[in-house]
């Protein structure tokens, strides 16, 4: 196999909005035929867009499955794609959305119709890094020397992430959107989100529902929401701002080198002035206000990092979803086709040190430590408790392997004796030795699944789509939580 | 005035060379080290060949703007980049790393596969009609024909039309086979298990060329041979092995009939892996009764 293409969807279930893009992905071959094959996915090409949606919702906490699938099935027709043609992609549900009574339903109600291996996803980190890569800022960080921040600001919520040379580095989410707050033409207020309630008490800002604001007593507030999100992320001032903050907190000041500004927000950072309350309460928000004040801190350029202008605003996550999510795993492994898909395996981590290749008693104990933490926390069943992830080891003898795959396999199917399928993932290329090591000692109890070039952390969940000609498998890598390495 | 320059000169040289040794002691590969002490242990009362470490690299340039770009950019390639100068010329240090990696380069083709690393898997010993290392690197067809006694041998000790056969042998790099058959050659028996495949006598082949395959073949008649040898060595690397298979091989092959897999060593195409995918390469030979450009992979 020289090349080849495969399609990919991306579903964004957000607060405010619902979009769907088709993309298609191009392996291309790496190496040289005198090499063992690596494919790499080298070209992300984008098909279609949906146009975008408000997000159906039934009252004020539950999300629509029906009419969000009635979207689905008209966008998949206009796209002119059919369910069996989908071979990756990922559906997440964003903002406040993901908090709503039914998400967890509606997303793996959607994944299941959205094709065969189209992944369910939702958590704040995820969606930050993926409107990250989306809106460009994962590629651009490759071309600097520094750290660059997008910050995707939806209705709900801000989702920024760090990216250095490539990688993402840090995540953090605030409580800043264009929905937290409601009102009319007539400046009453409709809503005020009970997020952002303590952060209003600090600042001494007084919205309260029912209230009628002017113009600018709400463009204060936009102001001030907007500099505090700011002010956080360059470390100015994080005693106050830290109110927005939800979940975990950055751990240290990160210098910025640029910050780009994309999701709904960083659209309405484009569009013209809005001058009274008429026009800010065109969507029945105060979003064009938030906008046009993160403008206005861009212009006056007050703060010490560049702003660039992100490659997609309103799109960033569900591009990112449908075009960024994927990954290949190496070209030499050891798979059993009839077993895949396998969705949502979480990974534990064995980390490999010199000690242990040279103390076979040490290799023991830490693979058995490793087992009995995967036994207390998923259980012992009869599928795939997890997914092991090596990782730390170079150079790999064949010796060494050969006492690898005893401990590994010895002990697994010791602790989980009923388990059916063991799936090993390695950083370094060694998937297919280490597999048939395994399967030779196996014996079929477990089966074995052993992939490789793919880097995971603990507390990061795994799917492993079909694979593509037989020897190479689609890998989404759904990670959950930056801050717990920090 | 000029013997004693010369002998300054020589002094530092030694010191630089010492320290070199030291550093490279140091921050050289330990995990490899701390292995090879074990796996030595293991086998302890053998005699281990002994392969040369390969030298570490690191940027010279002495106060580079960028840190973590030059680091990036030496990860990226073996190549002698940030090496930095002295005046027009190359470090020292640059010219002793290059020196000694010339010098293993000539040892790797001058040099002979340990006996014992034979032993342990058991191959005897052919030779072709190379005679001596000098007339092997002028007449590499002479390379490419078994000698009347290794025809003999053959013909005695192996077992005809087995379906894979496996030969090893010198070619450019003694020091190839002794670095990587350890790895690569248990790796591809695993392999040839697991797909159910066997194997017949497996020897070795001293003063071989790629095209010995060819005359094996007729000798043997396997329906498929893999040839694991030492390929000509550079200054990246002097351990390098190719691993060049052939569906029934005969006299008359053309190169577009092998497949090869390359650059098999520890900083290259790992050792292990590569034996594990040859397995998977002969088992589609077998499949498609094909190789080289019309095996379809």
């Amino acid at each position: 196999m020289e090349e080849q293409w495969i399609k990919s969807v991306g579903i964004d279930v957000g607060t405010s909005t619902t979009k769907m893009i088709v993309s298609r992905l191009r392996l291309g071959r790496m190496s040289s035929t005198f090499s063992l094959p690596r494919f790499q996915i080298v070209e992300r090409q984008l098909l279609y867009a949906s146009p975008v949606h408000a997000t159906p919702l039934l009252g004020a906490d539950e999300v629509d499955a029906e009419r969000i699938g009635a979207i689905l099935r008209d966008e998949y027709k206009k796209a002119e794609i059919s369910l069996s043609e989908i071979k990756s992609g990922a559906v997440i549900i964003t903002g406040e959305t993901a908090s709503k009574k039914n998400a967890q339903h509606i997303l793996h109600l959607l994944a299941e119709r959205s094709g065969d291996f189209v992944v369910a996803t939702a958590g704040a980190d995820l969606e930050g890094v993926l409107a990250g890569k989306g809106a460009g800022a994962q590629k651009r960080s490759q071309s600097i020397q520094g750290n660059i921040v997008n910050v995707d600001i939806g209705g709900g919520t801000a989702n920024a992430a760090f990216f250095y040379r490539g990688r993402a580095i840090a995540t953090v989410t605030f409580h800043v959107g264009g929905r937290l707050i409601r009102l009319d033409e007539q400046g009453r207020i409709q809503y005020v989100s009970p997020h952002i309630g303590s952060w209003l008490a600090a600042k001494n800002l007084y919205v309260q529902i029912g209230q009628t604001v002017t113009f600018t007593q709400i463009e204060e507030v936009a102001r001030q929401m907007g500099r505090s999100m700011l002010d956080y992320l360059s470390g100015k001032e994080r005693k106050v701002s830290g109110l927005l903050v939800t979940g975990g907190h950055l751990q240290e000041v990160l210098p910025i080198e640029e910050l780009s500004i994309s999701g709904g927000v960083g659209e309405l950072m484009r569009t013209p002035q809005v001058e009274n309350i008429a026009e800010v309460s065109r969507y029945g928000d105060f979003g064009p206000l938030l906008g046009q004040m993160l403008r206005h801190e861009r212009e006056q350029g007050k703060v010490a990092f560049r702003w660039t202008e992100p490659e997609q605003t309103v799109r960033a996550t569900v591009i990112g979803a449908g075009m960024q999510s994927t990954e290949i795993s190496g070209s030499t492994v050891h798979i059993k086709p009839e077993l895949l898909p396998i969705k949502n395996i979480p990974i534990l981590k064995l980390e490999l040190t010199q000690e242990h290749m040279n103390e076979p008693l040490r290799l023991g104990q830490e693979v058995r430590n490793v087992y009995e933490l995967g036994q207390r926390l998923f259980g012992e069943s009869g599928g795939i408790p997890f997914a092991l992830a090596l990782s730390g080891i170079g150079y790999c003898s064949y010796a060494w392997l050969q006492l690898l795959s005893q401990e590994l396999s010895e002990q697994y199917t010791t602790i989980f004796p009923r388990s059916r399928t063991m799936v090993v993932v390695c950083e370094t290329d060694m998937a297919k030795a280490l597999g048939q090591a395994l399967s030779l000692r196996c014996k079929g109890v477990p089966e074995i699944i052993c992939i490789d070039q793919v880097r995971v952390e603990y507390g990061d969940y795994i799917d492993l789509g079909e694979p593509i000609s037989g020897t190479i498998i689609p890998v989404v890598v759904k990670t959950l939580a930056f801050d717990e390495q920090a | 005035m000029e013997q004693q320059l010369d002998m300054l000169v020589d002094k530092v040289v030694a010191e630089l060379q010492k320290k070199l040794t030291e550093m490279a002691r140091q921050t050289g590969h330990p995990k490899e080290q701390k292995h090879d002490e074990a796996a030595a242990h293991e086998t302890a009362g053998e005699e281990q060949p002994v392969v040369a470490e390969e030298p570490v690299r690191m940027a010279q340039v002495p106060h580079p703007k960028w840190q973590e770009g030059l680091v990036e950019l030496l990860d990226s390639t073996p190549a002698r980049i940030g090496v930095w100068r002295t005046g027009v010329r190359p470090l020292t240090k640059t010219m002793l790393q290059l020196r000694r990696d010339h010098a293993a380069a000539v040892d790797a083709v001058y040099g002979e596969v340990s006996q014992p690393l034979l032993d342990e898997f058991s191959l005897f010993t052919v030779e072709t009609q190379y005679d001596n290392t000098e007339n092997y690197l002028k007449r590499p067809d002479m390379g490419r024909i078994l000698n009347d006694e290794g025809v003999r041998l053959l013909q005695e000790r192996c077992q005809k039309r087995p379906q894979v056969q496996i030969v090893v042998s010198d070619g450019l790099s003694a020091s190839a086979v002794d670095a990587n058959l350890r790895d690569v050659l248990p790796s591809l028996m695993d392999s040839l298990k697991s797909y159910g495949l066997t194997c017949g006598t497996s020897f070795f082949v001293k003063g071989g060329r790629v095209a010995s395959m060819d005359h094996i073949g007729e000798l043997l008649q396997p329906e498929v041979l893999v040839l694991l040898i030492g390929e000509r060595p550079g200054l990246v690397t002097a351990h390098s092995m190719s691993a060049y298979m052939c569906y029934r091989p005969r006299k008359g092959m053309v190169e577009s009939e092998r497949t090869v897999i390359s650059n098999i060593h520890r900083q290259g195409t790992s050792p292990i892996e590569a034996g594990a995918h040859i397995g998977t390469i002969l088992s589609k030979m077998l499949e498609q009764k094909a190789s080289g450009v019309k095996l379809v992979l």
